[in-house]
Parts: C-alpha cells; structure tokens; sequence
C-alpha cells in the first residue's frame, strides 16, 4: 500500500447539473496535492467527497485502511472511520465562535476521540505555536484577524492528529493582505510532511508546494502532472485558465 | 441537517413522562374520604374568614356537622362555580356544598341530598334603577350571571341577556359600574352581602318569582350511597336541632325550613379598615406566589423548553412524520386558549382514564402551552446558525446529538434568550390560571378575600404588583444572560 490516498471513478451530480464524472488520483504519504481549476469544475466537491460532506453517486475514496466504495450507500460506521482520517480546512474557517481559541482545539480530541483534557489542552498549545498563535487560547474567534482566524482553523484540523490533512480554498476569503500568513503556516507544514490536499486559486503557491497538480475542469481532471503543469501545460484550456489567474494577480 | 430520530424520540418520550407525572388515585375504605367542592368566595356561605384565612360559611359548618354525623373524613376542595360540576363529574371531588339549587336539568344528571336551605330569588339593581321590579322587566335587559348557576337559567327564561361573571362579587361591581342592570340572586346571599359591604350603591329591587328553591348537596349518580347516608345524617341534625342553631349563628334566622329566609337579619362581620385587609392578605398572597405560581412556572419552563427543542428539532428533521407530528403540535396549542386546555387536561381527561391531580395537570397543560410557542422560537434560531457550524462539528467527528449539544445549541441559546424571556413572562401571568384547576395560587388568595370583604380594587391590584414585581426581576436578570451567552461576539 504505497500510496495513502486513492479517488477512484468519482461521480456526482447535484440534480440535473452533472459536478464530476469519473475522477481519479492517488497521492502518497507526505505529498501535497494541488487541485485547480475553474469555479465549478469539481475541485471543491472532490475535497468534500473525501470525508462524505457530499456524498458521490459512484466511485470509492480510500485514505489508509479505511475506504468506501460509493456504489452502495455507505453506512455510519464506515464514514466515521474514513472521516477520522482526515482533518478539514474550510474556506471561511468554520470555527465555533462560542468557544476559545483553545476551545476549539480541544473541542474534537476531547469530545469525539476521548483524550484526556490536559493532554489535548498541551497538544493545543504546540499547535498554536506552530501557527504562530502561542498566547492567544483565550481569545474568541471574534476578536482574531481573519488570517489569525484560519490559522486557527488550521490548528484544529491538526488537533486530531489527521493522516490527511484537506484544505478548501484557505485563503480565498481573506484580504490579501493576510493571505501570505497563512500560506506560510501551510507551507510549513508541507516541509514538515504533511500529506495535504489543497483546492487553491493560488498558483505560485502551488507552484512552490505541490508535489502533485490536478487541473480540473468540467467535472474531470483535465492535465495531471508535476508542478511544471503550472509552468509549462499541455492542454489549452489549462493554459487560458493560468493566463487568467495569473493576470488577476 | 442530518437525521435526528432515536435521540429525538427518547428526548421526547421522556418530556411526556416528566410531563405526566404519576397518576394518583387514592381511595381509602376505612375510613370514606369525602372531597367537598365548594367555592370559597360565597359568603356567608363558603368563604374564607378574613381574620383567620379559615374556610367557613354556612355550607361549610352544615357539611362539617354531616359529615361528622356520617362518619366521613371531609375534606374541602375549593374551585369557582363554574369548575364544581365538572369536578364531581370527573371525580376529583365527591359532592358539592355550594347551595347548590335543585332544578330539573340538575335532577336529571346529578342525586341530591334532603334541602338544607330554603330561599327564594331576588333582583339586584343599582340603588337609582326603578323601573326593575319583577321578573318581568327583565326582558331586554342584561343581568350578571355565573355560567352554570340555577340563577343564569332563571335570569334567561326571563328575556334577559346574561353577562358571566365568575361569581357574585364581581357581578355586583358590574352592576355598581351601570355594565349590567340587574342581578338575580338568592336572598340569602345578597342580603348577607348588603350587610357585609355596607355597600348603599346597590338594593334588592323585588322578588324574582313566587317559588320557593330549595339547596341541597348533589352528588354523583353513581354514587347513592354517600347521598343516603347524608340524608341520614340530615334528618338526624335537623331533629336535634343542629342545623337550626347554625342557621341562627349565620342568619339569626333558619333557613332550613321554608319561609325561614324571610326573617333573614345578618350582621357586618368585617369592620377591618381597607388598608387592614390588604395587610392581612398580603401573606397568604405571597405564600400562593411561592407555593403555586412559582414553581408552576418554574417546572412548566423547563419541561416546556425541553419540548419545544424536542418539537423544532422533529420540525427540521427530514423524517417527514415527525416534522408532520410537530406542526400538528404546534397548531393545536397556538390555535386553543390555556383555558380550554387547562380544561381538557385536568376535567375532560379522566373521561379516558387519565386523572391527574391539580398540580401535574397544570403543569402539563402549561408545559405543553410554552412547548408549542418556544417550538418556533427555538426552530428560528436553530436555523440562524450557519450551516458551516454543521460541517465543522461533522468534520471534527461528532455525531447529531454531539454537534447539536455543544455546538449548534448554544449558539442557539443566543438567539432564541429574547423572544424566550417573553414566553416566560407569559408564563408567569398564565399561572394565575391555575386555580381554575383547583391549584392555590395569588390570585386565588385575593379573590378569596376580595369575595370576603369586597375589597376588590386594592386587592387586585396587590396581585397585579405582586405579579408585577416578579416579572420584573425576571426581566432584570434577562440581561446579564444575554449579555453572558454573547461574551463572545465581537
């Protein structure tokens, strides 16, 4: 078993409107994948299929040992496992505005995996650290700076000691100029060997970091490749969409 | 939002049976426990003495002197008029001594004792009303009337529109105030009134009708025993002439024979000062505030907001049943008055064998109440809360009931605190109900004495400041919650 993670034959419409026809990838451990592509081509819907926020018609999804196979619909105890392999990073961080900052963090090791308090409130606060946050527990999620906010989210993600860790758009709903923060953390964490896979509109970032690309569009991986993809692609439809994000820049 | 079901169902099955209590039905043999319903604001003869806050009258000394006679432990259940009969039907009470007036409609439903009153109607109008003198000038007019008494009856069959008054007291205030033009009473009764009140603004105008009406215990049909052993015991007291003497200690005269309630001639019993009677009265309004309204708020609040969740969750549910089960809920209790369910619960459920005593059926009427309209309340909230909460405490591993507790309903709480405080205060004010189902509460105590001393508008008052005041402390301590349960809103 090389490979950590494995997407197989990924299908899903939302109604009429056919999101992803047949997607497949599999990253290895301590690999940063990048997906890309148009909005509405699939990538954030991919993400969301790796711990069953939507659920894909067809296709199986495989992080470790745990997997499921989509063709019949899957039950409790198997999205529970699989989705306690990964940790997720939303776009708008989602964090539980009535809890602390360390509120937070410990809410799911202490709540969910049953760790002991004084041990999750530790590791928390080497998280924080880590993010740059040391010294901010007790803050609201309220009266943090939006990069602070998805540092935290990141943070979090990372308190239950995922195998995966997905991140959707993190930078896509901050100013620009708290961007550069948080893609630093991320950028640590690729360093460190963190398996990630990150939806981005980030080119240059995922120039720097990925180890792997997945341009999609319409619902099917366009061009796969290196990071040269982003520097040097195949495919056309690929080409415009760099040229157009790297003329918003 | 995902499924809630088997946690749902237990939340809600387990709100029912705190709701319901324990049904309790004693019925001891040795020796027969007799429940006399009887009002408590009729003087002279069911009323509470002002100086001791006893319940005494007429009635009540002629049914302790039976009692004693029949070898029955007696013992009282105070509710209004109106609230009596349904009391002996669903048999939370086993006779009524209330004067009650033996009229066909009554025969045919009810057994009643030998009489122990003979009186006759009379009509009250205000002192400068002159063109009422008879029955006859009635028709046409408005007469104040409790529903259920043999007096509406009379008042009707006379071409009179009837005004209900919950009992006597009241309904000569209205005539006081020109609302009404007339009252028919007994005799007895107005007459002890006159004196008591000392009150000039009204008078007996003249007789209504010639006949003679005879008041007696009425008991269930189902049960001739306890009537044959009252008229035993009534033959017995009006041979030793023990009915007599007590008719003579109320009346200075004996109603217990016909024509006795000619010579009727009462005395002012009560010549406390106004400012007296509320000072009296004002502990036993308190201890009702504390005993009754309080803890009837308290304990209907909780389990009402427990249903309320219960419901908006089955509301937001995808099961379409359950969804169709709360919207059913919901509907009945906002589109029912408290009354008529406070009725239903606690008269009209025996009819299927649900009997619940004054206090578990007041709470679950108003339990139920403030779970119909917290339901939307909490619903609206629940959904104020960005669906992104749902995912991230999905994401973090936790299942329905976790996200819900920790993460979706305290956020929540935030929300839904303002429009909750005004449930509660509602809740407050609805507990004044209560007494209606035989539960002692402030308002009760200050009808009791209002009835007693005719003292109403400082005493009601008292109950509205008394009512007053708590409502206020609860709307003081409304604003530290909201300000803790939004400490972290920037």
């Amino acid at each position: 078993m090389s490979n950590l993670i494995e997407v197989s034959g990924l299908t899903k419409s939302f109604g009429d409107t056919v999101v992803l026809q047949g997607v497949d990838f599999t990253a290895e451990s301590g690999t940063v994948t990048a997906l890309l592509g148009p909005s509405g081509s699939g990538k954030t819907t991919i993400l969301r299929s790796m711990n069953v926020l939507e659920t894909p018609d067809a296709g199986l999804v495989r992080i470790g040992d745990a997997s499921i196979d989509f063709a019949t619909p899957p039950d409790r105890r198997a999205v529970k496992a699989l989705r306690a392999r990964s940790g997720m990073v939303f776009q708008s961080h989602h964090l539980f505005p009535h809890k602390t900052v360390l509120g937070n963090l410990i809410e799911g090791p202490v709540q969910v995996q049953g760790r002991p308090v004084d041990e999750a409130t530790a590791d928390a606060r080497t998280l924080l650290e880590q993010v740059g946050l040391a010294g901010r527990e007790d803050a609201y999620p309220a009266e943090l700076s939006g990069g602070q906010q998805q540092r935290v989210g990141i943070a979090r993600a990372l308190a239950l000691r995922p195998e995966v860790l997905l991140l959707d758009e993190p930078t896509s709903a901050l100013d620009p100029e708290l961007v550069g923060e948080v893609l630093a953390v991320i950028r640590d964490l690729a360093a460190e060997n963190w398996t990630l896979v990150i939806v981005t509109h980030e080119v240059r970032f995922a120039q720097d970091v990925a180890d792997q690309v997945l341009f999609l569009d319409g619902g099917v991986v366009a061009e796969r490749g290196g990071a040269e993809v982003l520097t040097d692609p195949r495919e056309e439809r690929t080409r415009r969409f760099l040229a157009r994000m790297l003329d918003e820049r | 939002m995902p499924l809630p079901l088997p946690r749902l169902l237990a939340l809600l099955v387990l709100a029912c049976a705190v709701a319901l209590g324990v049904p309790t039905a004693a019925h001891a043999d040795e020796e027969r426990v007799v429940k006399v319903g009887t009002e408590g604001v009729y003087p002279p003869f069911s009323y509470r003495d002002p100086d001791t806050n006893e319940l005494t009258g007429f009635d009540i000394e002629v049914m302790k002197a039976i009692g004693e006679e029949a070898g029955w432990k007696v013992e009282f259940v105070e509710a209004p008029f109106d609230s009596l009969f349904p009391a002996l039907d669903s048999k939370r009470i086993d006779v009524i001594a209330n004067q009650v007036t033996i009229n066909p409609e009554r025969k045919a439903r009810y057994l009643f004792s030998t009489p122990y009153t003979y009186s006759h109607g009379v009509i009250v109008t205000a002192k400068d009303t002159d063109d009422i003198t008879s029955l006859d000038d009635l028709k046409g007019r408005t007469t104040a009337q409790t529903a259920s008494s043999n007096w509406a009856q009379v008042a009707k069959d006379a071409g009179a529109k009837v005004q209900y008054v919950q009992d006597f007291g009241p309904g000569v205030q209205l005539v006081v105030q020109g609302r009404v033009d007339a009252i028919v009473n007994d005799n007895i009764a107005v007459l002890d009134y006159l004196a008591t009140s000392g009150n000039d603004q009204v008078k007996i105008a003249g007789d209504a009708g010639d006949e003679t009406l005879e008041q007696a215990l009425a008991f269930r049909k189902s049960d001739p025993q306890l009537q044959q052993e009252a008229d035993a015991a009534i033959k017995k007291l009006t041979d030793d002439g023990t009915l007599a003497k007590i008719s003579d200690d109320y009346f200075g005269a004996d109603v217990t024979v016909k024509g006795g309630s000619e010579d009727v001639d009462v005395q002012a019993s009560d010549s406390r000062t106004t400012w007296e009677v509320v000072k009296d009265t004002a502990w036993p309004m308190f201890v009702g505030l504390v005993k009754g309204n309080i803890p009837l708020t308290i304990i209907s609040f909780v389990i009402g907001l427990a249903l309320a969740i219960a419901a908006a969750l089955a509301r937001l549910s995808s099961i379409t049943v359950l969804d169709w089960i709360a919207r059913a809920y919901i509907s009945v209790i906002r589109g029912t008055p408290l009354l008529v369910q406070l009725f239903i619960v606690f008269f009209g459920l025996p009819a299927i064998g649900i009997d619940l005593d004054p206090y578990p059926a007041a709470i679950l009427a108003l339990s139920l109440n403030v779970g119909g309209y917290a339901a939307e309340v909490v619903r609206a909230a629940i959904l104020s809360v960005p669906r992104g909460q749902y995912e991230a405490a999905t994401v973090i591993g936790m299942d329905y009931g976790q996200s819900m507790r920790r993460i979706i309903l305290p956020q929540a709480a935030r929300i839904a605190v303002p429009p909750l405080g005004n449930t509660l205060l509602s809740l407050i004010k609805d507990t004044a109900l209560a007494s209606l189902v035989l539960v002692p509460e402030l308002f009760r105590e200050a009808q009791v004495t209002a009835a007693a001393t005719t003292e109403y508008l400082p005493l009601y008052v008292m109950a509205a400041l008394y009512f007053w005041v708590v409502c206020y402390l609860v709307s003081l301590a409304q604003g530290p919650l909201e300000r803790r349960l939004s400490r972290y809103v920037a």
